[in-house]
């Protein structure tokens, strides 16, 4: 019993903390956005939305919808768009892969290959995928590394600021 | 007595432009270091916000994923600026995120509303907004420590170096002027006191010539006196020998002749001391020395008595002198009368003219042509101490009441006026010379009164009435004797009220009247004539000296017969104004 209360009061603070650093990562996906550059056929046209996908299991529900409700970047309003798989033609800027039944996180990863989407993993969902934006906790805070090279590939440009803020590089 | 400065007023007008100009300068001073001080400020703002720009730019991503330590690192990186005094990092809800402020210095809000970039109290304020692609995500304060005066002043002090400098300039240029002012002031009160006593010496200088006329005249008289007195010897004894032997009519003429050629003479005496003792101003007129001698050689001769011979050497070049006649006559007269002093036994005196060429370093004379004019007698001569005082006014040798000393005085002036000097060779027994060198003039001479006689032009004179006036008898009677001689009618008034009376009855052709009355004289008789008849023809006799005297109190050209007149002058007069 009494380990019961324990537990329910960790699941209770370990819950608090865990959405605190979901709506963190929420704001962190189109907080990415700004110091991104995508490759003008990217865009269908000028007022054409900034995409964010989350692919697979989302995890964050409303959070994102709020967090990303009325923003816009440069001149693309930021929208959201939860798909179960994703590939070349989902038209998705920014895609969250969670990893899910319908498609994993490596599976995703590989279906955007070369497209000039930034795939974000998180290393709080497990698994071995990278994407070029890797979320992590460092020093109790959310922080990121991130993958040029796989950047290049897909020909998305990333700021040297945000570079300059990566825990790690990979060139 | 004012003052007159005529240049006084624009004087002070330059001191007034320059006041304004230094005026015009502050202004423009000030001008330039508002100028200056907002370029400053605004140059201080730029630059505040453009770090201020940077930063916000660094820490964008920073900001963005709330990396406080990135954040941190920025702001020390700003330590390094001395300038700065705070800075701060805010999110994009306006609080404060991170923040650095010096010791000393006022820390940053810890939020903020608005956005705003401002100078005061000598420091710079900046927020500037932190946005990447559009997104706003906070905002950057920093705050620079206020100005130091010292750079302030640093800043300022040309500007107000040169002010200072342009109002010092200013201030010495008004000084300056004041003294020139005062000075100015000064000399133009002593040249008024100058001007004062040159007329006070041009008056005293008037006397000192009438005097020295007058002094001429005495000296004259004598021998003039004594003149006349054989001339009136000779004229008495030709009327005595006409009355005795009336009928002898050859010899009558004879002696009518000789009595008329002595009161000629004696008529041209007078015309000359009648010249003399005119009060007239000086009369720079050129004029024929040599003729003047000529013209003169009658009066010498009388002056100088028997006893002493009169030599005359004259050049014949016609050269010019400009001076006033009538005072180197009088020169020439009080060298011979100082000659005829020097003579008492008799002796010779020459009169000499001749041409003078001065070559230049002269201390007195400048160099060029002059017209020498000697006076050289035998007398007794002078000693060495008196030839250098013998220009001096009222320096004399003679006795008391002799001389006033003012002769020689009178001649130095002449020669001096006439553009030259007047120098004396002279040694105890060996006679004296003085020359006097006259600047020789280039001017025409002016005309001499016609001497020949014109051809009498005579009118029918049977018909014509004249009215005599005079107050004097015997003078009346002769002219009016004279003029029935010559075939006119003759009216006689003794008096202008008797002459206006007769007016009544008769209007004559033409009126001859004497100028000095007693009661109404001339002018005054002609006046009253005139009121009646405008155009009546007038003749005046008048013995009086000054000519110019009755012209003015007659008004216009009259007709003026200078008395004594002959027969043939009073006819011709008349007769030329009845044609």
């Amino acid at each position: 019993m009494a380990l019961a209360a324990v537990l329910a009061e960790t699941s209770q603070a370990s819950a608090g903390e865990a959405s605190l650093e979901l709506a963190v990562k929420a704001t962190y996906l189109y907080k990415l956005a700004p110091f991104v550059n995508w490759p003008p056929e990217a865009y269908a046209s000028a007022a054409a939305p900034l995409v964010i996908c989350v692919q697979g299991a989302d995890p964050f529900g409303q959070v994102l919808d709020r967090a990303v409700s009325g923003q816009v970047v440069g001149s693309h309003p930021v929208t959201v768009k939860r798909l179960p798989r994703i590939d070349a033609e989902s038209g998705c800027h920014i895609a969250y892969l969670a990893g899910g039944p319908a498609q994993s996180q490596t599976q995703a990863l590989q279906a955007v290959d070369g497209q000039p989407v930034l795939t974000v993993t998180d290393e709080a969902r497990g698994g071995g995928a990278r994407g070029i934006v890797h979320l992590l906790l460092a020093g109790g805070k959310v922080r990121f590394s991130i993958d040029a090279r796989q950047a290049e590939a897909g020909g998305v440009t990333i700021s040297s600021k945000l570079l300059a803020l990566a825990v790690a590089v990979k060139r | 007595m004012t003052p007159r400065l005529p240049w006084d007023r624009p004087d002070r007008r330059l001191v007034n432009v320059a006041w304004a100009s230094a005026v015009a300068l502050l202004a423009i001073g000030a001008l330039l270091a508002g100028q200056t001080e907002l370029g400053y400020r605004s140059q201080a703002q730029r630059q505040a916000e453009v770090q201020a720009d940077i930063l916000a730019a660094s820490v964008s991503a920073a900001l963005a994923f709330d990396d406080r330590t990135a954040m941190r690192e920025y702001l020390d990186a700003l330590r390094v600026n001395r300038r700065l005094a705070a800075a701060a990092i805010y999110d994009a809800s306006g609080q404060a995120v991170v923040v650095f402020h010096r010791s000393g210095a006022a820390a940053p809000p810890t939020h903020i509303d608005v956005l705003s970039s401002r100078f005061s109290h000598r420091h710079v304020t900046v927020t500037r907004p932190v946005a990447e692609q559009g997104q706003r995500l906070g905002a950057v304060y920093l705050e620079t420590l206020p100005e130091p005066w010292t750079t302030v002043l640093a800043r300022h002090a040309s500007l107000a170096l040169l002010t200072v400098l342009a109002f010092l300039l200013l201030g010495v240029v008004t000084a300056a002027a004041s003294q020139l002012q005062a000075r100015a002031r000064l000399l133009a009160e002593a040249n008024d006191r100058l001007r004062e006593e040159m007329a006070a010496r041009g008056t005293a200088e008037e006397a000192l010539r009438q005097s020295q006329k007058m002094e001429a005249l005495g000296q004259l008289t004598g021998g003039i006196a004594h003149d006349f007195n054989n001339l009136l010897q000779v004229v008495h004894g030709a009327f005595e020998l006409i009355r005795r032997k009336a009928d002898d009519t050859a010899k009558v003429a004879a002696w009518a002749q000789n009595g008329i050629a002595a009161a000629e003479r004696g008529a041209s005496l007078t015309r000359q001391l009648l010249a003399f003792s005119r009060s007239q101003k000086l009369e720079l007129r050129p004029f024929v020395v040599a003729d003047l001698i000529g013209e003169m050689r009658e009066l010498l001769v009388r002056t100088l008595g028997p006893d002493i011979k009169l030599s005359v050497e004259l050049e014949e070049g016609q050269a010019l002198v400009m001076s006033d006649r009538t005072q180197l006559e009088l020169a020439v007269l009080n060298l011979a009368i100082n000659a005829r002093d020097a003579m008492p036994a008799g002796g010779g005196l020459t009169l000499r003219t001749g041409l003078h060429s001065q070559p230049p370093g002269d201390p007195v004379l400048e160099a060029g042509e002059y017209v020498e004019l000697s006076v050289a007698d035998t007398g007794e001569g002078m000693s060495r101490q008196v030839v250098e005082r013998a220009f001096d006014p009222f320096f004399t040798t003679k006795g008391i009441g002799k001389g006033t000393g003012l002769g020689l005085s009178q001649v130095y002036g002449v020669a001096r006026q006439a553009g030259g000097a007047a120098q004396i060779d002279s040694e105890p027994g060996r006679g004296t010379v003085v020359r006097l060198l006259l600047r020789r003039s280039t001017a025409a001479a002016e005309l001499a009164p016609a001497r020949g006689e014109r051809p009498p032009i005579l009118a029918p004179a049977a018909g014509r009435t004249i009215l005599v006036v005079d107050d004097e008898a015997p003078v009346r009677v002769l002219a009016g004797e004279t003029l029935e001689l010559l075939g006119y009618r003759v009216l006689q008034a003794e008096s202008g009220a008797a002459a206006l009376a007769l007016l009544e009855r008769e209007v004559p052709d033409v009126m001859l009247f004497d100028y000095a009355m007693p009661d109404m004289n001339g002018a005054e008789l002609a006046g009253l004539v005139r009121a009646r008849l405008p155009d009546a023809p007038i003749i005046f006799a008048s013995g009086h000296a000054d000519t110019a005297a009755v012209e003015a109190a007659l008004g216009g050209q009259p007709t003026i017969l200078r008395k004594p007149f002959n027969m043939e002058t009073l006819a011709r007069t008349i007769a030329e104004l009845l044609s």
